[in-house]
C-alpha cells in the first residue's frame, strides 16, 4: 500500500490499470442513478473523476464483524470493485493492509499528520464507551481515543454499516459495552451515515463521488443518512407489493405462498416502516436483496432495529392497506378508498417524521 | 531477553495482539489476546430464539 498518492487523476489511474472508457462511463452512470440524479449529470461526474486526484482515506475498524469490508471486497463485478478502491487512496485498513503493528500505526499517523483536515475517515464498527472504552483497543489505545483523533482531524467521516452509525449489533439491549456510533462518540465532527447490515458499497461510493463532483456532501435526513439512499420506503419499492395489496401472504415457511413469492408481512417484514434503497440497489452486485430471497426485511438500516423493530419474525402491528384489493372486491370500493387514504396518511406521517435536514461539508 | 508486541495484527478479521518472549533469537513464550469484546452472549439472553442466528452471524 503506497503512502504517497499518485499524481494522476482518478480516471488516469483507472485507465492505466486497464479499465476501459466504456466501463468508466458505465460506472459514472451507475453513480448518477444511485444519487438519484438525471443522466444529464453523467458527464459532470465523469469530468470530476477525470480531473480530481484520489482523496486520502483511513478506514477504521472497531466493534465490527468486517461485513462492511466484505461488502467492498466481495463486489463481484470486477470493474466496480476496482473503481471503488481506486476512487480513494486507502492508506490504512487493518483487514487488507500489508504492514502490521508499528508499521500500520505509522501509516495512519502519517495521514492524520500530513493530510490534516483533507482526508476522509471511514468508520466500520461501534465504539464502546463503558469502563473507559477498554472493550476495543488497537495498539493499546481505545477505539474512542483513536476515533477522536482520526475523525476529529478528517475533512469528514463516513460511517459504513449500522454499528458505526448508531451502535448496531453491540448496542442491542442491554448494550453490555456501552457501544455507540461515531457521531455520538466524537462530538463536533461532520459525518454521513451509510447504515445497513452490512452497508451497500454503492451508497458509500456514491457519497464520495458526490463530494468529488459537487464539492459537498449529499443532503441528509435527521439520522444523517443521505436522502438518495434512505429517502424511500422499502414497502413502496418492493416487488412483492402487489401481493400485499391483494392480501396474498406467506403464512408458514415453505408454504404455497412462500414458494410463489407472496408478501412476507405476516412473517415479520418491516418493509412498511423501513427506509432504504435496498430493493433497487440490491446486494451481491445488484442481483438480490433479502425480500427477493424470501426473507422478511428486518429494517437493518433503521436506528436500533434489533430492539425498536424486533423481534425479526414478529408481525408489525396496524399496517394500513393490507389486502385492500380483496376487501374491495368483497365489500365494495368504499373500503378501498378508506384503506388507500390510510396508506397515504401513513406515508405522509413518516415523511414528516424523517424530515430532511441539509448538512454542509466543512 | 526481550519481549515484543505486535498490535494490530493485520489481514485478519477482528482485533488481535501478539506478544512474544524472545531469548537468543528464539521465541520462548508467546501470548495472544483478542482486544475487542461486544458481549453477544449477554445480548442473546431473553431474546426470541428465532432471531439469534441473525445476531451471532454478525460476530
Ligand atoms: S410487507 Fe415486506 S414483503 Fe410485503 S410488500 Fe411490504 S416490503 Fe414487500
Amino acid at each position: 500500500m503506497s503512502t504517497v498518492r499518485d499524481d494522476q487523476s482518478i480516471w488516469e489511474g483507472l485507465s492505466k490499470k486497464g479499465v476501459s472508457r466504456r466501463d468508466f462511463m458505465k460506472f459514472c452512470s451507475t453513480m448518477a442513478a444511485t444519487l438519484a440524479l438525471p443522466s444529464s449529470f453523467v458527464p459532470r461526474i465523469a469530468e470530476a473523476l477525470e480531473k480530481k486526484q484520489k482523496p486520502y482515506a483511513v478506514w477504521l475498524e472497531f466493534q465490527d464483524c468486517a461485513g462492511d469490508t466484505e461488502s467492498i471486497l466481495r463486489a463481484t463485478k470486477p470493474t466496480i470493485a476496482q473503481i471503488v478502491l481506486d476512487v480513494i487512496s486507502l492508506e490504512y485498513h487493518e483487514t487488507i493492509m500489508a504492514g502490521a503493528g508499528k508499521a500500520a500505526e505509522k501509516a495512519r499517523d502519517d495521514v492524520v499528520k500530513n493530510q490534516k483536515g483533507k482526508y476522509i475517515a471511514i468508520v466500520e464498527g461501534a465504539i464502546p464507551t463503558k469502563d473507559g472504552g477498554i472493550y476495543c483497543t488497537i495498539a493499546g489505545r481505545t477505539a474512542l481515543d483513536i476515533a477522536k483523533e482520526v475523525c476529529g482531524n478528517a475533512a469528514f467521516t463516513i460511517n459504513v454499516g449500522s454499528c458505526s452509525c448508531w451502535g448496531g449489533v453491540p448496542s442491542a439491549n442491554p448494550n453490555p459495552t456501552g457501544a455507540v456510533g461515531t457521531g455520538e462518540a466524537v462530538s463536533g465532527i461532520t459525518y454521513v451515515n451509510i447504515p445497513g447490515c452490512a452497508h451497500n458499497v454503492e451508497n458509500a461510493t456514491a457519497t464520495i463521488v458526490h463530494y468529488l463532483t459537487f464539492g459537498s456532501l449529499p443532503p441528509v435526513d435527521s439520522h444523517h443518512r443521505p436522502l438518495f439512499g434512505y429517502g424511500k420506503r422499502i414497502h413502496d419499492n418492493c416487488e412483492r407489493r402487489a401481493h400485499f395489496d391483494a392480501g396474498q401472504f406467506v403464512r408458514k415457511w415453505g408454504d404455497e405462498g412462500h414458494r410463489r413469492g407472496w408478501c412476507l408481512y405476516e412473517m415479520g417484514c418491516k418493509g412498511p416502516e423501513a427506509y432504504y434503497n435496498c430493493p433497487t440497489v440490491k446486494y451481491n452486485s445488484g442481483t438480490c436483496w433479502p425480500v427477493q430471497a424470501g426473507h422478511p426485511c428486518m429494517a437493518c438500516a433503521a436506528d436500533h432495529n434489533w430492539d425498536a423493530f424486533g423481534p425479526i419474525y414478529k408481525r408489525l402491528e396496524n399496517v394500513p392497506g393490507a389486502g385492500y384489493q380483496t376487501s374491495a372486491d368483497k365489500i365494495g370500493l368504499g373500503v378501498a378508498a378508506v384503506a388507500a387514504a390510510g396508506v397515504a396518511a401513513h406515508a405522509i406521517a413518516r415523511a414528516v417524521k424523517g424530515k430532511p435536514k441539509d448538512e454542509e461539508d466543512k | 531477553m526481550a519481549k515484543i508486541a505486535i498490535d494490530p495484527i493485520t489481514r485478519i478479521e477482528g482485533h488481535l495482539r501478539i506478544e512474544a518472549q524472545v531469548e537468543g533469537g528464539k521465541v520462548t513464550d508467546a501470548w495472544s489476546s483478542g482486544t475487542m469484546f461486544r458481549g453477544i452472549e449477554i445480548i442473546l439472553k431473553g431474546r426470541d430464539p428465532r432471531e439469534c442466528w441473525a445476531l451471532t452471524s454478525r460476530i
